[in-house]
């Protein structure tokens, strides 16, 4: 691990073209748009504390920069032949920020209380089929499931749900504020709504590292003011910055600009339970009335890649399906056979949480007027946004999914019937048995022609309708060195060290 | 003034606190949306949701929550957890208070230190080039949105010039120096607005004062200008003026609100928001109760404070 990691910075470096060796401490005070919303893992789902805990928390395995998967906690991993166990080999000599030593049982307590139902987590079904977990020795964790799980080992490594913690914090309360990991950096500070203060865990099992004392990160809301704090020097790494400003922040030289393709769409969710939407031809309609390069330059200001499919072309599992090419007289003719010539009337459902799907939904009202159909904006703020969708008020959201490895990801809890995300009402009984076979096959070979069938279908019927693949842009100071922006949009800072 | 007078007022104040809790108790809950979808956002199970507001205690009846939370704050002080961060709410009040009273102080010092020079010149000469001008910055301050201000003034002194810190908040305890370079932008944002209100009342507040025989037959008798305006005209208008601020708490308030999060400045208007956002009940009501009291208590020594400015008024 330690050799992939200084072999993966020796390149960055390398292609950066410095040769400055790594210095150790600072503080590098980071700046993020939304604060955490509570710290304890298996209840929160917000990206703002998982980035925190990215910090703070390993996971048993975790993915590289090129999404692959490579050891953590765990240095070696066998999966069953017939997929119904996982082993794990856990590293030896790790400990905790307070000094406890890292065993076994500490995954089997961490593990057993995601799952249980009185913990009310939201992130239980990434474990989906586990039956129990086991500790035979110290270092030996052996998940064994009733059913194959094929994006477990996915899950394990890319999401913070699933990381390791003392679940001593979890008897008295202060996981939600302080979780005690093995990562690189402890939480020393937790003041919400305002700042979270990281500094190095003594304790950390890498050699060297993090080379940095501590993380000050600070909640800077304002867009605007995070860009003005940036360009000032009063922060040195900013988490999201403005796409309105990533071209003025590109030309300066005392600010550089950080991007990846991320592994996160942008799509309208379409109700199909009544009304014109039920019927397939009317959803059709709509992904051909829409301009996806006029959204994605409205929405993101072009630092996106327009798509029709899900999974981006990063992954070995984009299909690059595109049946719709921007035809409004393709709309209006599929909208007159559906038997609304003269279009309905419909309504969009954006969050003002995420600005983007405002300024998209914008754009998609004057597209579907193009055609005939009267959509009228209905814009909410989270907590009423998350509660209309769940209960299926609505005709249309925009929204995005982010942070998504497998194809099951991309397409199981949204779509089969009944699932957990399936918000839209959909139900084709051949994508359910798809989406059930798909998932216990282990080679990707044999999943991938079944995954390009329902990946074909799901745009055909267009209970999604895909607008576009967004960019993960970071903006820091020039001297902020060993930091890259990643697609699975993680932000680690144990490689991260200021030249200064 | 009696002290039966004084404790009437207190019972009213009471009363007036009691009224506004159970106020903000029966609305606050009828928000659409709920703390626990907002934790579990879009992977919200109904499950996980039934489970999370057992756990949140928001499946119990309202009376009774009413009853628990209250009575928290009356025998213990305690305004109960937060439902997000699982915290003690009294800590997170305790740690946030100083940061804005801090803010709404240095704010109304700004306010004052604009409106009272403003409308004494403007009000000396009525019609003015001068009342003119003074006219038209104060319409100017009032009509820039508060939020606005906060990124002009950020532009210019701290991206621009550089002479000050675009956010954040530093305590008097860092030393004086960090702590005036931080709070001066969003003070300033808020001062230069009620200052401009503040200005328009001033200003008539000395011209109807001026206007008085008094101040006539004081000019009559010889007293020298200087003497008339300062124990004649400013004394008298103290009580307008006075007024005037006491007022003017409310719209500092609802600006310190906005200009908490522009500023990333961690006081209790940040917490309100971020109370309201997250649906995170029991914070939002200590953040709406504290709001209360500071209004009805500065409401209060306002109206005492006439006593002290002119003898003729008491209270029986």
């Amino acid at each position: 691990m330690t050799r992939i990691r200084t072999l993966a910075l020796a390149l960055g470096l390398a292609l950066t073209g410095l040769a400055a060796a790594q210095t150790s401490g600072g503080t590098l005070v980071a700046a993020w748009e939304q604060e955490p919303v509570g710290l304890d893992p298996h209840i929160t789902s917000a990206r703002s504390s998982y980035q925190v805990l990215e910090n703070v928390l390993d996971t048993l395995i975790t993915l590289d920069a090129e999404q692959n998967l490579v050891p953590s906690l765990a240095h070696a991993w066998t999966v069953a032949d017939d997929g119904l166990s996982v082993t794990f080999e856990l590293r030896e000599g790790v400990r905790f920020s307070n000094g406890t030593e890292f065993t076994s049982q500490h995954v089997v307590t961490v593990f057993e209380r995601l799952l249980d139902p009185e913990t009310g987590s939201g992130n239980a079904w990434r474990m989906a089929g586990v039956t129990s977990i086991d500790a035979p020795d110290a270092t030996t964790v052996v998940l064994t499931l009733d059913a194959p799980n094929p994006s477990l080992l996915g899950h394990l490594a890319s999401s913070n749900a699933l990381a390791i913690f003392d679940p001593v914090g979890a008897l008295d309360g202060s996981i939600n504020t302080r979780p005690i990991g093995t990562g690189p950096f402890m939480i020393s500070d937790y003041q919400p709504g305002t700042r979270v203060l990281l500094e190095r865990n003594p304790h950390y099992w890498e050699d060297g590292l993090p080379y940095l004392d501590a993380v000050d990160i600070r909640i800077i809301g304002d867009e605007t003011v995070r860009r003005s704090a940036l360009v000032t020097g009063d922060i040195d790494w900013a988490f999201s910055i403005p796409p309105q400003a990533v071209e003025e922040l590109d030309a300066r030289d005392d600010v550089l600009v950080d991007r990846a393709a991320a592994g996160a769409y942008y799509y309208i969710g379409v109700n199909t339970a009544e009304g014109p939407l039920a019927d397939e031809r009317v959803r059709r309609a709509i992904a051909f009335a829409i301009n996806r390069d006029n959204i994605a330059a409205a929405a993101e200001f072009g630092n996106a890649q327009v798509t029709q499919d899900p999974i981006p072309p990063s992954s070995a599992w984009n299909f690059g399906y595109a049946p719709y090419g921007y035809d409004p007289e393709r709309a209006r003719e599929l909208l007159a056979e559906a038997g609304f010539a003269d279009g309905f009337e419909m309504e969009i459902m954006p969050t003002s949480f995420i600005e983007a799907t405002i300024r998209a939904a914008q754009v998609i009202q004057a597209d579907l007027a193009a055609v005939g159909i009267r959509a009228s904006i209905r814009t909410l703020e989270w907590a009423e946004w998350l509660q209309e969708q769940g209960d299926g008020n609505y005709d249309t959201f925009v929204c995005s999914w982010n942070g998504l490895i497998d194809p099951d990801d991309f397409f199981y809890a949204q779509h089969r019937t009944g699932e957990v995300f399936n918000f839209t009402g959909y139900s084709n009984p051949t994508v359910d048995e798809l989406l059930d076979e798909a998932r216990m096959l282990p080679e990707f070979d044999a999943r991938r022609p079944l995954y390009e069938q329902i990946n074909r279908t799901i745009v055909d019927e267009a209970p999604y309708i895909y607008l576009y693949n967004p960019l993960e842009i970071h903006a820091y100071a020039p001297d902020v060195m060993g930091f890259a922006a990643r697609a699975d949009q993680a932000v680690r800072f144990v490689t991260t060290w200021l030249d200064r | 003034m009696s002290l039966a007078y004084l404790l009437r007022r207190l019972g009213t104040l009471l009363l007036v606190l009691f009224g506004v809790s159970l106020v903000t108790f029966a609305i606050i809950p009828l928000l659409p949306g709920s703390p626990a979808r907002v934790t579990l956002g879009v992977q919200a199970t109904p499950e996980a949701v039934a489970t999370l507001e057992r756990q949140m205690g928001l499946d119990r009846p309202l009376p009774v929550q009413y009853v628990s939370w209250i009575g928290g704050i009356i025998t213990r002080g305690d305004f109960g957890t937060s439902l997000i961060s699982r915290q003690p709410i009294r800590g997170e009040v305790t740690r946030r208070l100083p940061a804005t009273i801090t803010l709404a102080l240095v704010a109304l010092a700004i306010g004052l230190a604009i409106a009272i020079p403003a409308g004494y010149v403007s009000a000396l000469k009525p019609g003015s080039a001068r009342d003119l001008g003074v006219s038209v910055m104060s319409q100017l301050g009032v009509s820039v949105p508060d939020f606005w201000m906060g990124i002009l003034l950020i532009l210019l002194f701290s991206e621009t010039l550089g002479w000050l810190p675009s956010s954040g908040y530093r305590p008097l305890s860092d030393g004086f120096v960090p702590w005036g370079r931080h709070v001066l932008l969003p003070a300033a944002t808020v001062g230069i607005i009620s200052g401009s209100i503040m200005a328009r009342f001033v200003r008539s507040a000395l011209l109807e004062v001026l206007g008085q025989d008094y101040v006539r037959t004081a000019h009559a008798k010889g007293v020298p200008r200087r003497t008339v305006l300062r124990k004649h005209v400013m004394r008298n208008a103290a009580i307008s003026i006075v007024t005037i601020v006491g007022l003017q708490m409310a719209t500092l308030l609802s600006a310190v609100v906005v200009v908490e999060i522009i500023f990333a400045w961690p006081g209790l208007g940040q917490l309100a928001l971020t109370a309201t956002l997250q649906r995170d009940y029991p914070a939002l009501q200590a953040a709406v109760l504290l709001a209360a009291v500071t209004f009805t208590v500065v409401n209060l020594l306002t109206d005492l404070s006439y006593t002290f400015l002119d003898p003729r008024i008491s209270y029986a």
